[in-house]
């Protein structure tokens, strides 16, 4: 056997077993996975509308999506999946809105990368509390209270990963103006 | 996002080596001498920029639109081992002072961490095909950095009165640290992504 | 203890030739994901399944390859097995997946695993091979955690998340962050030369 030959055949042997395997280890695990994504939807919408008890998701863009959330067949809010750069990596993470896109009703972190112990406090409910009945365009303050309704309080240590979450917070809320208002 | 930004953040806010601790490997190896860290560092740069442009088209225009995600790992891997040795061969032939300079360093790259490593970040923050060059640009550009300015200390290093169990690697990876220490000052320079 | 006998090639990897204070192999991983206890194993367990499974295929089909591509088939053969880990975490442990991020898939380019299969898989027989990359694992695997524990404990007060130190201990937050991570190990492999030195 000429040993070019040996060669193409043993690598494309490996390939080929290689590709198999994981088409085959990926489609036994690809359910799972989706199950996970959506329990962990379904947890971050219960949190950010409260009272929600069915929702439907509406695609904005390939990394952006809205949820409409309703509670006795009437809308009780919007909840927006979006993801930005933070520090370290993207940011994941949900807002709600209420029904009249007036003030949020609630932020959860789903995923980061963010500096343990420093960054990653942006997950910390104090942090995520303060979103809460504010109005966007948001913005950061440090080494001081917040005055009024747009301020919130950097994280000691961590003001550029408050300021990224923050950021994207506030383009959460530009899409869905956005896509609420195409729809009209 | 601008391309200003991705730069500064990768060669310095988050450089490869001192806040990633991709390509530690050559970092410890090579690092002893100047010279040598600056060629080592281009042959980084250049075959990062190259990965960069062909893993982003391997993703978003053949992996992606033939639903195979899963192959992604393998695809990148050999696309950069092949890209190794495809860059050895041209270069032997078509610019044999630059294969000269660099010839030595190529085969270590295939196992240097922080060229998969690019592709796979890049990969994870939705870069456009522009900002994915710029970004594996400017982690190879980190990653001479801190080579460079770790052999230059190295080389002062060989003066200085170490305790015994602490040369070689020991002092190394503290130095390391230090070094990691004062790059954290520069994450002030970019506010939010 | 022979050199070549089993019993030797599984001691060497967790102290003699360990794998990260010793051959300085895997920094990447090593310092990037221990910064707390859990982590650590987490990585070390992902590790020698890889190397494990990788070693056991690599040297039953040994005699299989050329030597001219030898790199590229080994390669293809860890990249599988990562893979394969990496959807294994995503679909039974999201959390720990996205807690060591994208250092699963840079399980690939560990010099470890990619130098077991060049320095030993592909000239031993399987049983060795299994052996000896049972060996190295675990050696990378008790590091990872020493580390792991260390950087934990002092930069958090608490290990595999509980509380160990009283509220009298102010968190060094330096320990959790990169320079943490380079000075820590920087100590610990000085550790390492000055017992070999006196025994």
């Amino acid at each position: 056997m000429k040993l070019e030959f040996k060669m193409i055949a043993v690598l494309t042997a490996i390939a080929l077993a290689s590709g198999g395997i994981l088409a085959y280890t990926y489609v036994s695990a690809i359910d799972s996975i989706e199950k996970n994504n959506e329990e962990a939807k379904k947890k971050a919408v219960t949190k950010v509308l409260p009272g929600v008890q069915e929702y439907k998701e509406v695609k904005i863009d390939n990394h952006t999506s809205y949820f409409i959330g309703r509670k006795d067949d009437e809308v009780i809010g919007y909840a927006v999946l979006t993801e930005g750069s933070g520090f370290q990596g993207m940011i994941k993470l949900m807002v709600g809105f209420d029904r009249d896109v007036t003030k949020i009703t609630g932020l959860e972190i789903l995923e980061n990368v963010e500096t343990p112990g420093l960054g990653n406090r942006i997950t910390e409910d104090w942090f995520k509390e303060q979103f809460k009945d504010r109005m966007p365009e948001l913005c950061v303050v440090k080494g001081r209270k917040p005055e009024n309704e747009h301020e919130i309080m950097a994280i000691t240590g961590a003001t550029i990963s408050s300021k990224a979450v923050t950021k994207i917070v506030n383009q959460a809320f530009e899409k869905l103006k956005k896509a609420l208002g195409g729809e009209e | 996002m601008s391309l200003l930004i991705i730069i500064i953040a990768t060669v310095l806010v988050n450089n490869f080596v001192l806040s990633y601790f991709l390509g530690i490997c050559p970092f410890l190896g090579v690092s002893g001498k100047a010279s040598s860290a600056i060629g080592m560092g281009f042959a980084v740069t250049f075959v990062m920029t190259l990965t960069a442009a062909i893993t982003w088209l391997i993703k978003y225009k053949v992996l992606l639109p033939f639903h195979l995600p899963f192959l992604e790992y393998v695809s990148f891997i050999l696309v950069i081992a092949s890209l190794v040795q495809f860059v050895e061969m041209f270069l032997k032939k078509s610019v044999p002072g630059l294969y000269r300079a660099l010839g030595i360093y190529l085969p270590l790259i295939t196992t240097n961490c922080a060229i998969l490593g690019m592709a796979l970040l890049g990969s994870l923050r939705h870069y456009n095909f522009i900002e994915n060059l710029v970004f594996g640009f400017g982690a190879g550009i980190g990653f001479t950095l801190a080579l460079v300015i770790m052999a230059g200390i190295r080389e002062e290093l060989e003066f200085a009165d170490v305790p015994k169990p602490l040369q070689g690697a020991g002092i190394t990876l503290i130095l390391a640290g230090l070094l990691a220490l004062a790059f954290m000052g520069f994450s002030g320079m970019i506010s939010g992504g | 203890m022979k050199k070549g006998s089993a019993s030797y090639e599984f001691v060497k990897g967790l102290w003699k030739e360990n794998p990260v204070l010793v051959m300085l192999l895997g920094m990447c991983p090593t310092l990037a994901v221990s910064n707390s206890a859990i982590n650590g194993v987490a990585m070390g367990l992902a590790v020698i399944f890889v190397l494990v499974m990788s070693s056991l295929i690599v040297s039953a089909i040994r005699k299989l390859i050329p030597s001219e591509v030898r790199i590229p088939s080994f390669i293809v053969v860890i990249a599988t097995f990562v893979t394969m880990t990496d959807l294994f975490f995503k679909a039974k442990y999201p959390d720990i997946s996205k807690a060591l991020g994208p250092f699963i898939p840079l399980i690939i380019v560990n010099c470890i695993i990619l130098a077991r299969q060049e320095a030993f898989a592909s000239k031993n027989s399987v049983g060795l091979s299994l052996v000896d990359a049972l060996g190295m694992g675990l050696g990378f695997t008790w590091v990872l955690f020493l580390l792991g524990s260390i950087r934990e404990i002092l930069g958090f007060g608490t290990w595999f998340g509980h509380r160990v130190l009283g509220s009298w201990f102010h968190p060094l937050i330096v320990m959790i962050l990169p320079p943490g991570a380079f000075i820590t190990l920087g100590v610990l492999v000085g550790l390492k030369n000055m017992i070999k030195k006196e025994s």
